[in-house]
Order: structure tokens, then C-alpha cells, then sequence
């Protein structure tokens, strides 16, 4: 018997949607079919037990839905397939079994999908079927996979998001992962290492299309999944600490600063170069750092400083090309960035800062660093020798000029005179 | 009209001249390399920087002129030591009373209340007035200079404050010797009248009436700088070159260490953090 085409003659799936499904229940089913049907898989052995017993599940069904209560999965009476394509129910109802694998070469693949989570998932939510991204399969048994390693299992589904997400996914063209893809790095992330189809929930606001904040907390951890070692120093860092700790949605995540899917080189003159910008970003928006008493004015008094000067010419002029004055991140660090006022390595202690100069004056001595002004304007209680000669030359230019211009009036004023009464000018 | 054109009066003898025009090059120079850096983000600042060819060059270009203007300095010691120890010229340049009394009486004139413009010698309160600005900017200039061109030498002895405050003064200073130039050096010697004389080397009898009446009397009454007979002439060289030759060496010295005292920082910074990029989370198996 064609068991499909029962199905689909019948318009009429008598399966519940599988988030409603009790394991109970689906595991008496599923014993209870195997008994039955020895040889057939698991999934296909469901279906025909569904109709057999349809009104048995029917009942533990709705027993169990108002325990279950899960928001997820919407019920559906869609049939078992649409068109030539399965129903997530019909994939599920095998899928969902706990521990199974298929194996690729050495490796074994997990195939079971959590109800729960997939119903959680933005792709559930949105009505996306399992057979939209896995085109290959419409029924069972399904066709053999080709490749030999989990890996490349995932990498033969490069292309399938691009269907739905052709923004994100020609912004990756131009990202640091695909480059290293492209090199030949097979582990260089691509979609799903980051967005789990399978489970990835909602990340923007539906209305605003801004990121949420469960979201953006849980970015770093997303990221750490490859790059352990920068969660490490980022997660104490004054950012990364409010973050992970007081679940702060003000400071930055990985994202905010290296960007979402055309993530570029972080080690390119470029990126280095527009570093004062990026930081400026927040740190000169008063909405973010008046909550913490944290100066704006930090972009324009290194801007103003001699090796800010140099940098901000550096990023209009010649965005490419290096130079060897400090951004931000050289004397504050990178993700380990740190409060200034920590005892024991904030920059605000001069012997803290003195090294963070000789990095690149080795020869600085103590005196050295008090020759940054610490983002402070010059005032009779910052940096006062600064702000008297900024004082004197005030007034002193003024008084000179003024005084020159004032006798160069009145000489003129006086050749005027003395023409119009025919007086030669001694 | 007596434009006589038969007596010409030398002014500035070719060493003057040269003096001159190395001053001119390296201040004007100076001016157009510094402003920008003062002011990058101005419109003039951006476009000066970029067909100079960025702010390194511009830095580069700036501190070359610096030391063409202590060569020029340097070159001027030389010869003012010339002028007062072998010629024993009056030191026709130092300021006095009369120069501030001049000054008032030219202002009081051109407003109407004095009946006479003073007469002055062999340089105007004017002319005094703008020499002695240019001293005092240089020295300002030169050892706001030093402290920025070499910060780690100058704070083994002086706070780094020192280093803002010097940069502040050097803006400052700049933009008061290029306006005070665009006012007073081209009013009084391009607009009030083009005076050539830094070029000719001379002025006319007419000109000398009118600008330095009691230098000219001077001259006439033949109470002007004479020039020493050669043995006295010879005998004050001999005196005088070995110790100039000494303060050039001086001061060659001081030129070199003002450029080289110290290599302030490295041309290349080592990357920060040598991270390893990829670390991934292991699952326990």
C-alpha cells in the first residue's frame, strides 16, 4: 500500500502537531508499530499506525496539550503534504525520537530534532517547512547522503539560506569567515554555525527590526562557540562583564564592533584606523554615558590631541594606510578593556599608563605620561600650565593684533587725509 | 619733486639679503605646514594636507623648514657678531625709549593731534617692532619646538605637562606671527609703500629723507659706521673667527641634537594581542 498517496487522497493528517504529542504517547505508538512492522522505519510505521489509531492519539493528545502548553507550534490541519512536500508533522513524527544518528564516513550525524525548540524557532514560527531547506528528501526512505563528514554535511546546505536571506547572505560574501572559507578553512563559520535553523528563535523586534535584548546577550556566546579565547578576555572586561554578569544591554557585543555577517578584518589598517570612531560611537552619546558618569568628550579630546589628530587624518585621507600612533584600543585594550580607575591595571594610575607609552616611546621615564592630557580639557584644575598658556595666548593675540591693526587704520586714515589736502606724507 | 635717482644709500648688504630670503622661505613654509596641523579640520587644513601629501609629510616638511630657520638663526648670530665685534657697527637694532616715543608720536599724527610724523634713524620703531617680534617668536617657536620634537628627553627633566603646554604655546605663537606678518610685514613695506630694499640692497636719497631722515644726517654729517682700517680690521678677525668658529660648532651641535636627541617612538607597534583566533568550545563527548 502507497502510503502517500493515502495521505495525500485523504487531505487529512490525523497526526497533531507534534509539539502537542506526548513522548508517552509517542513512544507507546511507536513500540506498538514496531511490533508491527519489524522491518519498516520508524517514521513510516508512525504514519500508518496514526491511521490505524488515529482516535487513540486523538485522545492522548488532547490530554496532553494543556500540560504541554508550549507557545510554539501552531496547530495545523494542514495535511501530511503539501504539493510534493512533507509536513514538518510527517518529518517529526520520526525526527523526534531521542538519539538517532545517521553515519557519515566515521563520524554519526544526530537527526533528532526537539519538538519543543523547533517549534520555538523563528523558522516554525514562520511557517517554514523542513522540506524547504532539505529538498532532497520527500519521503522514505530518504536518499543516501553523499558526504563523509559531519562538516561538509552542513556545508552541503551553503546556498539554502540565501533563498530567504539573500541580505544576510551577501554580506557574508564579504566577511572575514567567508575569506577564510575561501582559503580553504572548511571551520570558518557559515550560517548555521551561528543560527542553528533548527532552533534559532527570533533575534529582532518583528515591528522594530532592532535586536532584542535576550539576543544581544546572547551574542558573545554564540561567537565563543569558535573563538573561546576572546570570550575569555572579553567576558571580564568592563563590557563584557556587565553583560554576562548584570545582564547590561548598554555595552557593546562582539557585533557591535565587528559588525553581523560581513564581518571585516579586525587586523586590517582599515578597521585599526576607524577604531577611535567605533568607540565613539557610544562613548560620545550622552543618552548611554551619563548613566555612568562617563565623560563624551573623549573623541574630541583625543582628536585634539596630537596622536588623535594623526589618526583622524589617517581615516579620511588614507583609510589604508598604517600609522604608528595609538587608537583607543592600544592604551585602553581590546576586549579585555578595563575601567581606567582599577587599581591595579586601570590607566588612570600614571605608572599604569607609562606603559601602556613605552609600548611605543621605550624610553619614556615617569614624568613621560603626564604629557597625555586624559581626555581632560585644559582647566585650572586639569593640566592648569595648559589652560594658562591657552589663557594668555587668549588675550595676547588679540592685544598685538589689535594693536597693529588699530595703527595700520589710522596710517591709512591718515594718507586718505593728507592726499585729499594735496599734503605729501613725510 | 626731487626723486633723486643718482645717490643710492646702502640698506641690506647681499648677507642681509640672504638672511632674508631663507627667512622668508622657512617661515612662510613653516606657516603652510603648521596652520593645517593646528587646524586639520578645517576646509584649508584638509586641502593643504592632502596635496602635500598627507600629515606625515606635512610633518616631515615642517620640521626641514625648522631647521632651515635654525641654520638661518645660526647664520645670523654669526654675522650680528660680525657686525658688532669686528665692524663695531651701532647696534642700530636694540630698542629704546625713543622708538616707544616714536611709536606715539606716529599714532598721535595719523589721528591729528600730533603736527609732525617723528623722524627716525636707521630703523623705524616699525622695523624694530617686527625684528624683535621675530626674535621673541623664534625663541618661542624654537623651544616649544624642541620639547615636542623630543618629549622623552624633556620630560627626564620637566613635568610632562610641559609637552600640551608647549604645543598650546606653538599654536598660539604661530598664529600671532603669521597674522602679525600679514599685517604689520605687509602693510608696512608691500601696501603702505613697496619697499625694495630688501632686494635691491639699496634706497634712494629720497627714500632715505622720508624713512630714516637722521640716518641720512648721519651719513652727511659722516657720523655713520665707518669702516675699520685694515689692520684694525685684520687684527679684530683674527680675535673674532676663532670664537665664532667655536659658537658654530656650538650651535651646529645644538642643531644636531635638536633633531637627533632622541628616537621618540617606534615607527611600528607590535599587535597588540596575539590572540589565537579560532579556540572552538569543546562539547564533552
Amino acid at each position: 500500500m502507497d502510503f502517500r498517496k493515502l495521505l495525500r487522497s485523504t487531505r487529512f493528517s490525523p497526526l497533531r502537531p507534534y509539539g502537542t504529542v506526548s513522548r508517552e504517547a509517542s513512544r507507546i505508538v511507536r513500540s506498538t508499530l514496531r511490533s508491527y512492522y519489524p522491518d519498516a522505519h520508524s517514521g513510516v510505521q508512525a504514519l500508518f499506525f496514526i491511521l490505524g489509531f488515529g482516535l487513540l492519539v486523538f485522545a492522548l493528545v488532547s490530554l496532553a496539550t494543556p500540560a504541554q502548553a508550549a507557545p510554539s507550534y501552531q496547530e495545523s490541519s494542514e495535511p501530511s503534504y503539501q504539493g510534493d512536500k512533507p509536513s514538518n508533522d510527517f518529518c517529526l513524527a520520526c525526527h523526534q525520537e531521542e538519539g538517532i544518528k545517521i553515519t557519515l564516513g566515521k563520524e554519526s550525524l544526530p537527526v533528532t530534532i526537539n519538538p519543543t525548540q523547533f517549534g520555538l524557532s523563528v523558522h516554525s514560527q514562520e511557517g517554514i517547512a523542513c522540506a524547504d531547506c532539505h529538498t532532497g528528501i520527500s519521503d522514505y526512505p530518504h536518499p543516501n547522503v553523499k558526504v563523509k563528514n559531519t562538516r561538509d554535511f552542513t556545508l552541503s546546505f551553503l546556498d539554502t539560506c540565501k533563498n530567504c536571506h539573500e541580505d544576510q547572505y551577501t554580506k557574508v560574501q564579504d566577511s572575514v569567515h567567508q575569506r577564510a572559507f575561501d582559503e580553504g578553512n572548511k571551520n570558518a563559520a557559515t550560517c548555521a554555525d551561528c543560527h542553528d535553523p533548527h532552533t534559532q528563535t527570533r533575534l529582532t523586534g518583528k515591528t522594530s527590526g532592532e535586536l532584542t535584548p535576550s539576543a544581544r546577550l546572547d551574542i558573545p556566546k554564540t561567537c565563543a562557540k569558535c573563538h573561546r579565547g576572546i570570550y575569555d578576555s572579553y567576558k571580564y572586561s568592563v563590557h563584557g562583564n556587565a553583560l554576562t554578569q548584570e545582564d547590561n544591554t548598554d555595552v557593546p557585543t562582539c557585533i557591535s564592533c565587528h559588525g553581523v555577517h560581513n564581518i571585516q578584518d579586525p587586523t586590517a589598517i582599515t578597521f585599526r584606523n576607524s577604531t577611535p570612531f567605533l568607540c565613539a560611537k557610544c562613548h560620545t552619546d550622552s543618552t548611554i554615558m551619563d548613566k555612568y558618569g562617563i565623560s563624551t568628550n573623549v573623541l574630541n579630546s583625543y582628536v585634539a590631541d596630537f596622536h588623535g589628530t594623526t589618526v583622524k587624518l589617517f581615516e579620511e585621507e588614507f583609510p589604508g594606510q598604517p600609522t604608528n600612533k595609538p587608537v583607543c584600543t592600544d592604551c585602553h585594550g581590546v576586549h579585555d578593556i578595563a575601567k581606567v580607575g582599577n587599581s591595579e591595571t586601570g590607566i588612570a594610575m600614571q605608572e599604569n599608563l607609562l606603559t601602556k607609552c613605552q609600548r611605543c616611546h621605550p624610553g619614556a621615564t615617569a614624568n613621560f605620561s603626564a604629557a597625555w592630557m586624559s581626555h581632560y580639557e585644559p582647566s585650572p584644575e586639569h593640566n592648569p600650565l595648559v589652560y594658562y598658556v591657552n589663557l594668555f595666548y587668549k588675550f595676547f593675540i588679540p592685544t598685538v593684533l589689535g594693536g597693529m591693526i588699530f595703527f595700520v587704520i589710522t596710517d591709512i586714515y591718515r594718507r586718505i587725509v593728507n592726499r585729499a589736502k594735496g599734503v605729501k606724507h613725510s | 619733486m626731487s626723486k633723486s635717482t643718482t645717490n643710492f644709500y646702502m640698506r641690506f648688504p647681499v648677507m642681509r639679503r640672504i638672511e632674508h630670503i631663507i627667512m622668508l622661505l622657512s617661515f612662510t613654509t613653516l606657516g603652510l605646514t603648521g596652520l593645517p596641523q593646528k587646524y586639520p579640520t578645517s576646509s584649508i587644513g584638509a586641502f593643504v594636507l592632502n596635496i602635500l601629501g598627507g600629515i606625515e609629510t606635512l610633518r616631515l616638511i615642517h620640521r626641514s623648514a625648522a631647521v632651515v630657520m635654525m641654520f638661518g638663526t645660526a647664520w645670523h648670530i654669526l654675522v650680528m657678531g660680525y657686525s658688532v665685534f669686528v665692524m663695531r657697527d651701532q647696534m642700530s637694532m636694540l630698542p629704546s625709549i625713543q622708538d616707544a616715543k616714536d611709536g606715539i608720536q606716529a599714532l598721535l599724527y595719523n589721528m591729528g593731534i600730533a603736527k609732525a610724523y617723528p623722524q627716525m634713524g636707521r630703523y623705524t620703531f616699525e622695523e624694530k617692532l617686527e625684528y624683535w617680534a621675530f626674535v621673541w617668536g623664534a625663541a618661542v617657536m624654537g623651544a616649544t619646538g624642541f620639547l615636542m620634537w623630543n618629549p622623552i628627553t624633556a620630560t627626564q627633566y620637566l613635568p610632562g605637562e610641559f609637552i600640551p603646554a608647549a604645543k598650546a604655546a606653538h599654536g598660539g605663537e604661530a598664529v600671532l606671527a603669521v597674522l602679525a606678518i600679514i599685517i604689520w610685514h605687509m602693510y608696512g613695506v608691500h601696501i603702505k609703500r613697496f619697499n625694495k630694499a630688501m632686494w635691491t640692497g639699496t634706497q634712494t636719497e629720497h627714500e632715505m629723507i622720508h624713512e630714516h631722515p637722521l640716518e641720512l644726517a648721519d651719513i652727511k654729517a659722516g657720523i655713520a659706521d665707518r669702516r675699520p682700517d685694515a689692520a684694525t680690521l685684520r687684527k679684530r678677525k683674527m680675535f673674532y673667527y676663532p670664537i665664532a668658529a667655536i659658537v658654530t660648532l656650538g650651535m651646529l651641535a645644538g642643531i644636531f641634537g635638536f633633531i637627533n636627541t632622541e628616537e621618540t617612538a617606534l615607527t611600528t607597534i607590535t599587535p597588540l594581542t596575539e590572540t589565537e583566533i579560532y579556540v572552538p568550545q569543546t562539547p564533552q563527548p
